[in-house]
């Protein structure tokens, strides 16, 4: 367990100093990539891009990890279950709105808001549509998610076609996950403030996450309060989720990739696996910045969530397909 | 009589349709109760409520002469344990993970994980992902769980632990039920009347969520009682109970 953790974070600071050492400079090169001993500006603007890329990878597992424990479905996470997308049309319905009533330009917080709302109708919408007799039954959760998340997608592209050219192309190219190049101060201080109480959290919940792992009569009888802490779960992974979104767009397969690998390196407990998962996903998504740099196909680089998805949806396939997440 | 378990008038529906009706029971110290009737007579619904998950719409529970609905969590999981027909795991834990997960609201103590694994046979098996194990097996994690949740003196409840279960298995599963039962009490649901009759003192005949019968296993479990519960003939065969058959030729 001591090595699996080793492990990840060291992954974790070699992603992070790859990344600062190839990037955009700060003298007007935004684009290029620079190689070669990069100016102390052009240090501070990369830096801030890997704190806001590793909050949010950090952000992404968690929510994932919370996802996982609330449905007790180990596919579970924002994408997958249609969260993110939901909270993309929140946050899409936010811009055309503030455009439709030419109000100043919305800030993180309106953003945010329709995230938030989007985010939350679209997880209880899942969880009630995925119900079944006894529990929540794996596969007709996840298909209930990809329907309504594509439903969601859809209405977003609809919201694209009704805005004006410039705010079309801001938002399409959002919805396909874009890291901020260079994130707003205030943003990274929130979503840092938002994992450490997640985190602390879920950490604090820790054994009653493990409990929770068994059937419901068990866990009830075993003395977790099991309605409380799905209540929490809920709140807490769609908030998370819907910051996540908020501030980069949906980007998918994190939530899933990260809290699997964490589980394999340090186990199931959750007492490990909290500060595991959030570790991977920020290690994963730092990696997933890097790679983002050398990939130019001519249109500048590519939207970070094409990368994960391109990696992540394989994983997705490959844990279907191996069928040991049904316990 | 030593009370440790008690239940008066029950009533439980669900959207309506009523599960439990006026159902009575005490339990004492030392019995094995087999919890007897057809499918969907209410016997998972009874062990639910007398565990604590259903909130009867009547009637109350009492656990060594309290109301179990005014105990806290943790003097509740010290007094009950359960151990659901279909015990599930969502995360690749090993047994003896699992069976530590018992421990959750009365405290960590590896010297009670370490006997109820030795108690169910586990030992050699403690540090196999529960994944791997056999069904069997698992039920016995699940058992060893409950066994180190609750004090030794507590009550056990078990719906349908022999189901899917094959023979040497079952009488491994009896003699760990039937140690616990010396010291506390054990309520299990059972389809075979036979065996609930061979193993428990003590039965509940339910016929529509209410108690046909009610007593000593050996003066409750008769075939007339049991052909009225499972609306179909039953008859003694060599000691046991079966329901009559149309023998193969």
């Amino acid at each position: 367990m001591k090595h699996g953790a080793l492990l990840l974070l060291g992954a974790l600071l070699v992603a992070a100093a790859a990344r600062v050492s190839f990037g955009p400079t700060a003298d007007g090169g935004s684009l290029r990539m620079a190689f070669g001993v990069p100016s102390i500006e052009s240090l501070q603007l990369r830096g801030s891009a890997v704190i806001g890329a590793a909050l949010l990878g950090a952000a992404l597992a968690l929510a994932g990890l919370s996802l996982q424990a609330l449905l007790r479905n180990p596919l579970a996470e924002p994408f997958v279950l249609g969260i993110s997308s939901g909270a993309g049309f929140g946050v899409a319905l936010v811009l055309a709105a503030a455009y439709a009533l030419a109000l100043p330009a919305v800030r993180f917080g309106g953003e945010a808001g329709g995230a938030v709302v989007g985010a939350a109708t679209t997880l209880a919408l899942v969880m009630w549509l995925g119900r079944a007799r006894a529990g929540h039954d794996p596969t007709r959760l996840i298909l209930a998610g990809v329907i309504v998340g594509s439903i969601f997608a859809s209405a977003t592209m609809l919201v694209e076609q009704m805005v004006p050219h410039g705010l079309r192309g801001d938002l399409m190219s959002w919805m396909a996950g874009r890291l901020p190049e260079i994130p707003e101060p205030q943003m990274l201080s929130f979503l840092a403030a938002l994992v450490a109480v997640a985190g602390g959290l879920l950490f604090l919940r820790s054994r009653a996450l493990d409990v929770a792992c068994l059937s419901d009569d068990e866990a009830i009888t075993s003395g977790v309060e099991l309605r409380r802490l799905r209540v929490e779960l809920f709140f807490l992974s769609g908030i998370l989720a819907a910051a996540a979104v908020a501030y980069a767009g949906p980007i998918g397969f994190i939530g899933l990739v990260a809290p699997h690998a964490a589980r394999r390196l340090v186990g199931a407990s959750h007492r490990a696996l909290v500060p595991a998962s959030a570790i991977a996903g920020a290690a994963l998504l730092v990696f997933a910045d890097c790679v983002r740099q050398f990939i130019d196909v001519g249109t500048g680089r590519l939207p970070i969530g094409v990368v994960t998805a391109l990696a992540g949806g394989p994983a997705f396939l490959w844990l279907l397909r191996r069928g040991r997440w049904t316990a | 009589m030593d009370r440790v378990m008690s239940a008066r008038d029950l009533r439980v529906s669900y959207d309506g349709a009523v599960a439990l009706d006026g159902v009575s029971l005490e339990v004492a110290r030392g019995a094995l109760v087999a919890i007897v009737g057809a499918n969907a007579c209410g016997k998972s619904t009874l062990l639910r409520t007398l565990a604590g998950i259903i909130e009867p719409e009547r009637g109350s529970v009492e656990i060594l002469g309290l109301p179990l609905r005014e105990l806290s969590l943790g003097t509740r999981a010290r007094a009950i344990a359960m151990v659901p027909q279909r015990p599930e795991l969502s995360a690749p834990f090993t047994a003896r993970e699992v069976v530590a997960l018992g421990r959750f609201a009365v405290g960590e103590d590896s010297r009670r994980v370490d006997g109820a694994l030795e108690e169910t046979g586990l030992t050699a098996r403690a540090d196999i992902a529960c994944q791997e194990l056999s069904g069997g097996e698992r039920q016995r994690v699940a058992i060893a769980r409950a066994l180190a949740q609750a004090g030794r003196d507590s009550v056990l409840l078990l719906d349908e632990p022999f189901s899917g279960v094959d023979p040497g298995e079952v009488a491994r599963l009896v003699a760990v039920l039937r140690a616990r039962a010396e010291v506390g009490a054990v309520l299990v649901t059972i389809h075979d009347a036979g065996l609930a009759r061979a193993i428990a003192t003590d039965a509940v005949v339910l016929l529509e969520g209410r108690v046909l019968a009610a007593g000593k296993a050996h003066a409750t479990l008769t075939a007339e009682t049991l052909t009225t519960a499972y609306g179909h003939p039953m008859e003694e065969t060599g000691g046991w109970i079966a329901p009559r058959l149309r023998t193969a030729r």
